[in-house]
């Protein structure tokens, strides 16, 4: 059943790639093949492939059994809103909290996680920034982690 | 002659402290990341790069460091294959059906110090293999024009797809999902923005390290959650810690004919270290299993898939310095990190830049003998690494990785892409769909177009060109061959199995 889903998936992106792709032109062109050839034979392998599964799906694919979705759930929520905080919060802030959530799903208690996510922040902070040279976002915390 | 002089220039390279240091330190997290179950070669390569970029090492220093984790990986698979029955990376997982009952017999010392020692042959005999046969290739393929090249990457393509075993045409897709990828932002050839949606951000195109990490690493730790397991089945009980000469001997014959099995299949784009230990484990039971024992316990059995893996890690590189086509899902990660310091693989490089390859394969044979050292008698240290849990090894491959991805542009936007595309990634695993083909479309994308349109401006546009010389001919003849030939061997077999039924 899945493949058919990923089968029709393929086709629907396929035809959004073709239908952005056929306006695509060069205002002087020196070449055969103009910017927009390549992507529409992409999206004609895309189509063809998406189609041999809509048609031909592997046997008995229950690839979403048994997926534990909370865990995933939560797993996906931390690690967005990790992306989206990692800048204001600074990276050994913003790494300690995403710590917990992810620490839970992968069975951890959450006192235990929220130290070991601090231990982590804190540490790499220190490994990255001041001995490695890459510079990280202190954010809220710059006014003891130095930098911005 | 020029080899040997170039090889002994290499070694001035790899011997250089600092680069002696950095194959030390990539063996040394080599091995822990492909130890520890669920990351293999890929995930480690794809974490590091971006921080080797970001921390402004000179080329042949984070090339020698990837490719020293690449062979650590390789190394370090085994362990918890023996130990855990769980393999730590792909490459390892023929290496757990002997190498398991051996530990369980009270052997797992001996397991683990006769495959230390056969990946040691295994990546020696492949580094001899780019030594001898490499420079010859990059001079051949001096003569490849676009259209050769264009040709060249349709073959990697098909042998991507049907080497991929029961799931070519989700291969292929995952193939071109990647050439697709690469497609978005400006074209250079006419200035068109393509599939950017009107995002500044995407104007450059999506950026390698974003892909990379989002596809391998992200997507890695949603899929660890399911398969999170205890470490119940961990034998402690080692044994004796060394293999005899007697073992030495028994297996030696097979080791070698392994690692230069491995070699060639390693050379060939696309197929890697999985399909290389897979192929000869059933190899030398079909020549030497008289009485069965492969799948008990057998000492040959270990040592085999593992001299496979490593040396067909090893010779994965040869199609890359030469081709500029990357044998392997690892190598394309590679060959990423190489454009990131607009470095273009291919044979100019043995030419221009002799002292980053010659330097690069020098420091892969050091690269061995530490991993040796490291892996016969320190092998205690890395099972104790088998106890970290999970609740603080995730988020530290998380931190890791975002570091990694910011430290190139330092945007939000490039982290929020990551999630996006970890998620994406995700559902496709889920479905079957294998990712090194996709990293090897994003890679090789803009090169295939750029070689096509070229060879067809040179034809004004006629087709012909693609079949227009003895190279492509012959080169299309393999692309079709690799695709029917297993077909046809499947056909065959379900045809003997119909008759005998």
């Amino acid at each position: 059943m899945s493949d058919r889903v990923l089968g029709a998936a393929c086709v629907g992106t396929a035809a959004a790639m073709a239908w952005a792709a056929r306006g695509y032109e060069a205002p002087y062109s020196y070449e055969p093949l103009g910017p927009s050839a390549f992507p529409l034979l992409l999206a004609a392998g895309l189509a063809l492939g998406g189609l041999w599964l809509v048609f031909k799906p592997a046997a008995g694919a229950e690839a979403f059994r048994g997926v534990p979705w909370k865990a995933t759930g939560l797993c996906m929520g931390a690690v967005l809103a990790y992306a989206l905080l990692f800048e204001t919060l600074g990276f050994a802030l913003a790494t300690t909290l995403m710590a917990v959530p992810v620490g839970l799903a992968f069975g951890g208690h959450w006192l235990r996680s929220l130290a070991g996510g601090a231990a982590l922040g804190l540490g790499f902070h220190f490994l990255f920034d001041k001995l490695l040279d890459v510079t990280m976002p202190a954010g809220v915390l710059s006014f003891v982690l130095g930098g911005y | 002659m020029d080899t040997l002089r170039h090889l002994i220039d290499g070694f001035g390279v790899a011997f250089s402290p600092i680069n002696l240091l950095i194959a030390a330190i990539g063996s040394f997290i080599g091995t822990v990341v492909g130890l520890l179950p669920g990351l293999g070669p890929i995930n480690g390569v794809a974490i590091l790069m971006p921080l080797a970029f970001a921390m402004k090492l000179p080329p042949e220093a984070s090339l020698i460091l990837l490719a020293a984790v690449y062979i650590g990986c390789e190394y370090g698979g085994r362990i918890s294959s023996i130990l855990l029955n769980v393999p730590g990376d792909a490459g390892a997982i023929m290496t757990a059906l002997d190498g398991y009952p051996m530990a369980r017999k009270g052997l797992a010392g001996v397991a683990l110090s006769i495959s230390a020692w056969s990946s040691f042959v295994g990546s020696l005999v492949a580094t001899l293999g780019i030594v001898l046969f490499a420079p010859l290739l990059a001079q051949w393929a001096l003569s490849f024009g676009p259209a050769e090249y264009f040709v060249l990457m349709c073959f990697a393509f098909t042998c991507i797809a049907g080497l991929m075993g029961q799931a070519p045409v989700k291969a292929a897709l995952a193939a071109l999902i990647g050439l697709s990828m690469s497609c978005v932002g400006l074209d250079a050839n006419s200035g068109v923005y393509r599939f950017t949606g009107g995002d500044v951000h995407l104007s450059d195109g999506i950026q390698f390290v974003v892909v990379v990490i989002g596809v391998f690493s992200i997507s890695e730790v949603l899929l660890m959650l399911q398969e999170h397991h205890s470490n119940a089945g961990l034998v402690t009980q080692t044994g004796r810690m060394m293999f005899n000469l007697r073992e030495m001997a028994h297996t030696w014959w097979s080791t070698l004919r392994a690692s230069v099995v491995g070699f060639g299949v390693g050379v060939l784009p696309g197929a890697g270290a999985t399909v290389a230990s897979a192929m000869t484990y059933a190899m030398e039971k079909r020549l030497i299993d008289k009485d069965n024992t492969f799948g008990t316990g057998d000492i040959r059995g270990v040592a085999v898939p593992e001299a496979a893996n490593n040396s067909a890690a090893t010779g994965s590189f040869v199609p890359m310095l030469t081709l500029g086509v990357p044998g392997s899902g690892t190598t394309a990660v590679m060959m990423g990190a190489l454009a990131l310091y607009n470095i273009t693989p291919g044979p100019a490089l043995f030419t221009q830049q002799p002292d980053l390859v010659w330097g690069l394969i020098a420091s892969m044979f050091l690269a061995n003998i530490i991993l040796l050292v490291l892996n016969i008698p320190m092998v205690g240290i890395f099972t104790r690494i088998l106890n970290v849990p999970n609740w603080v090894l995730v988020p530290g491959i998380l931190a890791v990785s975002s570091v990694g991805v910011y430290a190139v542009h330092a945007t939000t936007f490039d982290l929020l892409l990551m999630v996006a595309l970890g998620v994406m990634a995700y559902l496709l695993r889920k479905q079957g769909v294998p990712m090194a083909p996709l990293i090897l479309g994003f890679v090789l994308g803009p090169l295939m177009e750029q070689n096509l349109r070229r060879a067809l401006s040179i034809s004004n546009g006629d087709p012909h060109i693609l079949v227009g010389s003895p190279i492509t001919v012959g080169l299309w003849v393999c692309a079709v061959s690799v695709l029917v030939v297993p077909m046809a061997v499947r056909w065959r077999a379900s045809r003997r199995a119909a008759a005998v039924a």
